[in-house]
């Protein structure tokens, strides 16, 4: 186990061109020795490229890895002790589930003993244990991904365990067991996991961290409350949550207050100096309240739609030419034409350039 | 309507068949006629119709002091020359395709692909273009006339059949299978030799029946390329013909010469369903 460090890693396919595309752009980040982090992105953003990078698969043609004070950016994979898991499950067909968990121990020459003793240890935690002398060929796909997690958990040493997306195939009732699973692992031998995932509610529940990605680039690190309640970028507050962070292009009036058309709004960011004619308001839909009065901070808004999702309803409204979308418990009472909604001042986000000031 | 379906697909089954098997009962009937019931009008059930006889199985084994040809030496050297070429093309080829499907080779303005087809044209080339050159080529190493200057030529003949076969067979195996034996702990090799190589056997059978049914059915170059001390069976068999022609015993050698394709064939199968073929690994 090792605590791994990015330092000013920078990668692109086409070294040689002349203006080459960067599939992962400048960044130093590290990951802490034992941590549970979720890489999270939209697909092409190079969450892939950066599990490559450290399990040694792609060379970074910029900056250096560390695991620990040990710099591995020129290590073969073997030598690196990771183990990463791929979207789509891969087993060795031609061998047993019990020979595919104990792949990686035996290219390692672990005693057969131990062998055993840990393939049985891991397949009971994966529920595999039935299937140990079957031929991995013949099970279903989740069984297969199980193995091809199992072949990164034998191994006890190892610096993490990079996952991409690994649970795509699995069905929604073993996804959720599995995560809370791998929670369990983390917890019990304090592995340091790396999940890529482009779901934010895989990320949410299975990280203390997450590292949010776009088009090559780190957006925001953090935990997952920092991510929902301070998204660092605009970005970051559409892509988190579900509906995305309500967002508006709005003025400065004066040091504490923003105009979005006729509203007016307090916050509790001091706007004096900003410089771009940019300037965004972004509030989780969550934190907007349905009032019966008008108050500092409300707007009267044509109600369009009411959804009720179970245990809560989405309000969808307009005003002026902007809808926004307001979360609230189920028993409200929604009036159906004209509602006041109040944007919470310390709850509003404002973005110059898209970045939170 | 599924009805008619089924009854159609059955009836284009058992036609497809009937065509199939027909050349062979028709030559299993013949091999057991004499001159007489082969010219004396179509018959078809032995005893009832004809009087079988085993003249047309017997040349094929006796010497030729006695007025036959004996197959079996050069039926064995067949056998030996097509297993120990294909089995080398499909060393050579399997090691040449991963190579093309895994790594990227340049050089100017040669590339992967250009390598592959560069294999591939070898087959393109008529083969007498290639007779003369192969002829000096064995003559100046002094393997004319032999079973390892027939074996030489043969790997250059079947080898771009298994680079094609593989190269095409490992670009559908996802590349994840080779990482992870990596990041499992093998290097390269090993992760060559103890996961991708045993999930490919089925390519690699595949590419021995295309080996083995080119090797075994060459006839010109086993005719140009030996003489009196080495021969194989198609240049043997044409020693059969004459100024009447034995249909007779032609049958019996085709029959002879064909069965041990069928037996490859049969072992194969399976293995050329297009499932087996990529979906080893997944």
């Amino acid at each position: 186990m090792a605590k791994i460090i990015l330092d000013n890693i920078a990668h692109t396919y086409e070294p040689n061109a002349s203006n080459p595309i960067f599939a992962l752009k400048e960044m130093s980040l590290s990951w802490a020795d034992g941590g549970r982090y979720a890489l999270l992105g939209p697909s092409g953003c190079g969450k892939t490229t950066m599990l490559n990078i450290m399990s040694g698969l792609v060379n970074p043609s910029h900056g250096k890895v560390f695991f620990d004070e040990r710099e591995v950016t020129s290590m073969i994979t073997e030598e690196r002790n990771i183990a990463q898991v791929f979207q789509f499950p891969v087993i060795y067909g031609t061998m047993t589930v019990f020979e595919n968990l104990a792949f990686p121990l035996k290219c390692r020459q672990f005693p057969e003993d131990q062998i055993e003793r840990k393939v049985k240890e891991v397949a009971e935690i994966l529920n595999l244990q039935d299937y140990l002398n079957n031929r991995a060929k013949g099970l279903t796909a989740d069984q297969k991904q199980l193995i091809s997690l199992g072949r990164g958990l034998v191994r006890e040493d190892v610096a993490a365990i990079l996952m991409d997306e690994p649970l795509t195939v699995i069905d929604p009732d073993l996804k959720f067991r599995l995560r809370r699973k791998l929670k369990e692992i983390n917890d019990k031998y304090k592995t340091t996991l790396i999940y890529v995932t482009h779901d934010q509610n895989e990320a949410m529940t299975f990280a203390d961290n997450i590292i949010v990605m776009d088009q090559g680039e780190v957006v925001q690190a953090g935990s997952p409350k920092d991510l929902f309640e301070r998204p660092q970028t605009t970005f970051v507050g559409y892509f988190i949550g579900s509906p995305a962070m309500n967002l508006y292009k709005c003025s400065a009036s004066s040091k504490n207050e923003i105009s979005i058309g006729v509203n007016s709004f307090k916050v509790q960011t001091n706007i004096n100096n900003f410089k771009s004619e940019n300037l965004k308001l972004g509030i989780r839909s969550e934190y907007i309240t349905v009032e019966n009065e008008h108050s500092d901070n409300s707007l009267e808004a044509d109600v369009i739609e009411v959804e009720d999702f179970g245990n809560y309803k989405l309000i969808t409204a307009s005003f002026d030419s902007f809808k926004i979308k307001a979360k609230v418990k189920r028993e409200l009472d929604i009036p159906s034409e004209k509602v006041i909604l109040k944007l919470p001042a310390e709850h509003c986000c404002i973005y110059e350039d898209n970045k939170l000031i | 309507m599924p009805k008619l379906y089924t009854f159609l697909k059955y009836f284009f089954v058992v036609l497809w068949a009937c065509f199939v098997i027909a050349p062979f009962l028709w030559a299993i009937s013949t091999s057991f006629k004499d001159f007489n019931s082969v010219t004396g009008g179509a018959t078809y059930i032995p005893w009832l119709q004809f009087e079988p006889t085993l003249d047309g199985w017997s040349v094929l084994f006796k010497p030729g002091s006695q007025g036959g040809i004996n197959i079996i030496g050069p039926y064995f050297n067949s056998i030996f020359v097509t297993l120990t070429a294909s089995l080398i093309s499909i060393v050579l080829g399997t090691l040449a395709a991963y190579a093309l499907s895994r790594y990227t080779f340049k050089a100017g303005i040669v590339k992967n692909n250009d390598i592959t087809f560069f294999f591939i044209s070898q087959r393109i080339m008529p083969p007498v273009v290639l007779s003369i050159p192969f002829f000096i080529f064995l003559s100046s190493l002094g393997l004319l006339d032999s079973l390892a200057g027939l074996i030489l030529v043969y790997i250059v003949l079947l080898m771009p059949i298994a680079v094609w076969i593989m190269v095409d067979f490992f670009n559908r195996v996802p590349r994840e299978i080779d990482e992870t034996a990596l990041i499992d702990g093998c290097n390269p090799f090993q992760a060559f030799f103890k996961v991708v190589l045993p999930n490919s056997v089925p390519g690699m059978l595949v590419a021995g029946l295309f080996c083995i049914i080119f090797g075994w059915i060459d006839f010109f170059f086993a005719f140009i390329l030996t003489f009196t001390k080495v021969q194989l069976l198609p240049v043997k068999i044409v020693a059969l013909n004459s100024s009447i022609t034995p249909w007779w015993s032609l049958s019996a050698a085709a029959l002879v010469s064909v069965a041990p394709l069928i037996i490859v064939a049969f072992i194969v199968e399976r293995y050329l369903s297009k499932g087996n073929l990529s979906g080893a690994l997944k």
